[in-house]
């Protein structure tokens, strides 16, 4: 890539850490370029050890860099945390004395008291950078009046001015001379993060309804509904607890509505006797486990994909379900809306696995690429009811499928009957043994015919060679990205990203494994769940695992070094 | 007679047991209402008392124990439409499920609950319930239950349900003109019934009740949130029946913005709703 810069912004909770990414990426849009955002903060609501780090390329970003060559430090207690992060030619900025290199001091403070208000040294920061990197400030003003009104508008406007003025002044013309990014014309992109984009994605796929209790990573997807979603007629509720807020849900999809919980491991665990009722009753549910790292609180706003085999095996009983893994937000758009649509068709629970990486990676998208697929009912009403000879409707009817029509209580002449015991096919609770029987093969004959139906794993690289490197969800560019690191070093290298781990796409894998010299699974979780995973669906070898499981993401330059330690 | 609501299920209880009261009273107060069979959805959870909906014609969400009232309520929050009626046990709504019913008591969807109080979990022989009295014996307490009563009329009173009452097994008139009245109450309305459990609880009999019970005589001022509780603790010398508390306010679905419209099954997406919902995140403000 022609320009990749990392720019690394930390301060304490309340200092304005997001501002200032957010109106870099924007000005950085503006100037015709492209950006990922990874976030990594604490849980704390105050202080602490917040920073964001915006990675800027010539091309679409979509994976983070540890290295960073600019550095705002808010808090200069951080500095000490923070400043061995800048790499060779790279600069930080704090307001402290006695800077050494690569250390600059900036007086930010004094320039937010000189513009109006001393919160505004993030601000004064931003404006010092977008100077080093040569990009206009009037994306950041369009910002600040669409966020800002009148006096408070115009501080803004003077801390970013006397930021830029101040780094004009200042800067090094070396530092301003590897920065500097031309100005490119540039299209419309909207900026979504991975929460958001699931969450519209489940907007797009008809989600009418929707019942969560808040946790860290899963909340902001419950945000975006709340919000959002009134303008497309969807009906929010906090739950109590998240036994209530899964209930709720399938309550709502026994009338029909689509209906969506978000979570994070922890509320999961809570939702999976009712996880178990939804395969029981045959209700259409879609489930977001946004992972963080466990057991138990864990860390609650790091990343992790620990829960990979808790998904999978959750609630009591043998029912099919259905869980993918997007990798990236255009991925989780994608995905949110087939999970909408299958859990429908086939009337299981859908599961989105993500983790706290992409629930909070912010990215530029163009919209155009965002495909909106027409929501497709697979509901019955009225006459296209089937009926038995004597008027009634079966809701688990047998057939060959074992997808029984759906019909929804209010239908006149009818009525649903649903159970969370075994149920004859009218839906009245039995203890018939043949019955069951039938029941079981009834539900089970559901997953085989979603089996058929699988989202294929995505394959990048040459057909055969030396390593073949295999992930789900978030590692996803990461993965890639790596493998274009090793591919120019001359390394034969495949990379395969399941986006979706239930039912598993056991052909694909397993022909693909083989023609590798080494296969490894890359997963942030310290046991390689993915890699049993493979071994046990598909009966094929797995070398081993590139494992982190110290809360952060995985980033392109330390997994290639990781790799090449490991297998050359 | 068969009825218009009656099944062909199987029946499970006891014989004499306190259910029977009570199914005759919903299917009593179902045909009082004039609701077609498909305009009504019975909501229970598990144990005894929450296989009442399957012999009853109408529709049917028998879910998890201790999870009727979260159904129930989404239920009624997804497609106003419905008639929604929870009828589960003591142990179901009190016990298992007390974080909901704490929950939905503030919620104020309108769905009637009925819950079969009988003061002991049937299904599992004989251990106490949360509405056990103290001292009673159950079959994991030896010693006798130690913890004291939950009161379900109150704990409603004090989170501020609007239709509170106490209705007898015994009495099926009586107590399904209480559930007609809470059918139709706009709110979250509760009938807590008591029900003798022939099998397990020797202590509160029908002799006892019969002994015990009054009814609340029915011009009383039933707006004295104060009074209704009063009467909500009267339990060791004699036991009111009846309605204890009556009055309205603004419901869930009233104060909801989302809900006013087509149930939500039947709201649809348009891609161009969603196109906006997009382009509303543009980088480039302006």
């Amino acid at each position: 890539m022609e320009i990749d810069i990392n720019i690394r912004v930390t301060g304490g909770a309340g200092q304005g850490v997001h501002t200032v990414s957010n109106l870099i990426t924007r000005m950085v849009v503006g100037a015709g370029y492209h950006f990922h955002v990874t976030q990594d903060y604490m849980s704390r609501i105050r202080g602490g050890r917040n920073s964001q780090t915006v990675r800027i390329g010539s091309e679409p970003v979509r994976a983070g860099r540890e290295e960073a060559d600019i550095l705002l430090v808010l808090n200069p207690d951080l500095l000490p945390h923070y400043l061995p992060d800048v790499g060779e030619g790279g600069f930080a900025l704090a307001d402290v004395p006695s800077a050494d290199p690569p250390l600059i001091q900036a007086p930010l403070k004094e320039m937010a008291v000189q513009a109006g208000s001393t919160i505004l040294a993030n601000v004064a920061g931003t404006g010092a950078i977008a100077c080093a990197l040569g990009i206009p400030l009037e994306t950041a003003d369009a910002v600040f009046k669409a966020d800002f009104k009148g006096d408070f508008f115009e501080k803004n406007r003077t801390a970013l001015r006397l930021g830029a003025d101040w780094a004009k002044e200042n800067l090094p013309e070396k530092i301003r001379e590897r920065f500097r990014m031309t100005a490119r014309v540039h299209s419309q992109p909207i900026i979504l993060s991975g929460n958001e984009a699931l969450a519209l994605g489940a907007i797009a796929g008809g989600c009418k309804f929707v019942s969560g209790y808040p946790m860290t990573p899963g909340t902001g997807i419950l945000s975006v509904l709340a919000n959002d979603g009134p303008s497309v007629g969807l009906l929010f509720e906090q739950a109590e607890d998240e036994i209530a807020a899964l209930t709720m849900a399938i309550g709502a999809a026994y009338t029909g509505a689509r209906a969506m919980v978000s979570t994070s491991g922890g509320g999961f665990a809570l939702m999976v006797e009712a996880l178990s009722l939804a395969g029981m009753m045959e209700t259409p549910v879609v489930i977001v486990v946004a992972m963080r790292p466990g057991p138990a609180t864990g860390m609650p706003t790091r990343t992790e994909q620990g829960d990979l085999e808790f998904v999978l095996s959750a609630g009591h009983g043998e029912f099919p379900r259905l869980v993918l893994t997007p990798g990236s937000p255009e991925e989780a758009f994608d995905l949110a809306q087939r999970a909408m649509d299958l859990a429908e068709e086939f009337q299981v629970p859908a599961l989105l696995l993500t983790d706290q990486y992409l629930a909070d990676m912010v990215v530029d998208i163009d919209p155009g690429v965002l495909d909106v697929h027409p929501v497709r009912r697979h509901i019955v009403r009225g006459d296209s009811i089937p009926r038995t000879r004597e008027g009634k409707y079966l809701r688990h009817a047998y057939s060959e499928s074992g997808i029984s029509p759906m019909a929804v209580p209010g239908d006149p002449g009818i009525t649903v009957v649903v159970d969370s015991d075994e149920h004859t096919e009218d839906g009245h609770l039995t203890e018939d043994h043949e019955t069951r029987v039938r029941m079981v093969e009834k539900r089970l004959r559901k997953g085989a015919m979603l089996a058929g139906r699988v989202v294929p794993p995505l394959f990048a690289g040459p057909p055969n060679g030396d390593l073949l490197l295999i992930g789900f969800g978030s590692t996803k560019e990461v993965i890639e990205e790596t493998r274009q690191i090793l591919a120019r070093e001359g390394r034969t290298v495949a990379t395969v990203h399941l986006r979706q781990v239930m039912p598993f796409p056991v052909e694909e894998v397993s022909g693909i494994v083989p023609r590798y010299g080494t296969a490894l699974t890359v997963e942030n979780n310290a046991r390689g769940q993915l890699a049993r995973l493979i071994r046990s669906e598909c009966g094929v070898r797995i070398d081993g695992t590139m494992s982190r499981y110290d809360g952060l993401p995985f980033t392109p330059a330390t997994l290639a070094e990781d790799v090449r330690r490991k297998v050359w | 007679m068969v009825g218009r609501f009656d099944t062909d299920v199987e029946n499970a209880w006891c014989p004499g047991c306190g259910n029977f009261g009570i199914l005759n009273a919903v299917k009593k107060a179902l045909e009082a209402t004039g609701k077609q069979k498909h305009e009504i959805v019975l909501v229970s959870g598990i144990g005894q008392a929450a296989k009442l909906p399957h012999y009853v014609d109408v529709n049917v969400f028998n879910g998890l124990h201790g999870r009727a009232l979260p159904a129930a309520a989404a239920i009624k929050m997804a497609n106003p439409g419905l008639t929604v009626v929870v009828t589960s046990g003591d142990g179901d709504l009190y016990g298992e499920g007390g974080n909901h019913f704490l929950h939905n008591l503030r919620r104020n969807v309108d769905i009637a609950v009925f819950a079969h109080d009988n003061q002991v979990y049937g299904l599992t022989k004989g251990q106490p319930s949360p509405t056990s009295d103290a001292g009673w014996t159950g079959a994991l307490q030896r010693a006798g239950v130690i913890s004291g009563s939950f009161p379900p009329l109150a704990v409603a009173l004090v989170l501020g349900c609007g239709f509170v009452a106490r209705g007898y097994a015994a009495d099926p008139e009586f107590t399904a003109d209480l559930m007609l009245q809470a059918i139709r109450f706009p709110g979250f309305a509760l009938v807590d019934i008591l029900q003798p459990c022939v099998t397990f609880n020797k202590k509160n009999t029908y002799q006892w009740y019969g002994k015990m019970t009054y009814k609340l005589p029915s011009d009383r001022d039933v707006t004295d949130r104060g009074k209704a509780l009063a009467l909500a603790f009267e339990w060791e010398e004699r036991i009111p029946l009846g309605v204890l508390y009556r009055k309205e306010k603004p419901t869930f679905e009233q104060l909801h913005p989302q809900i006013p419209g087509p149930p939500l099954f039947e709201r649809e997406t348009p891609e161009e709703a969603v196109r906006a919902l997009l382009r509303r995140r543009q980088a480039v403000p302006g």
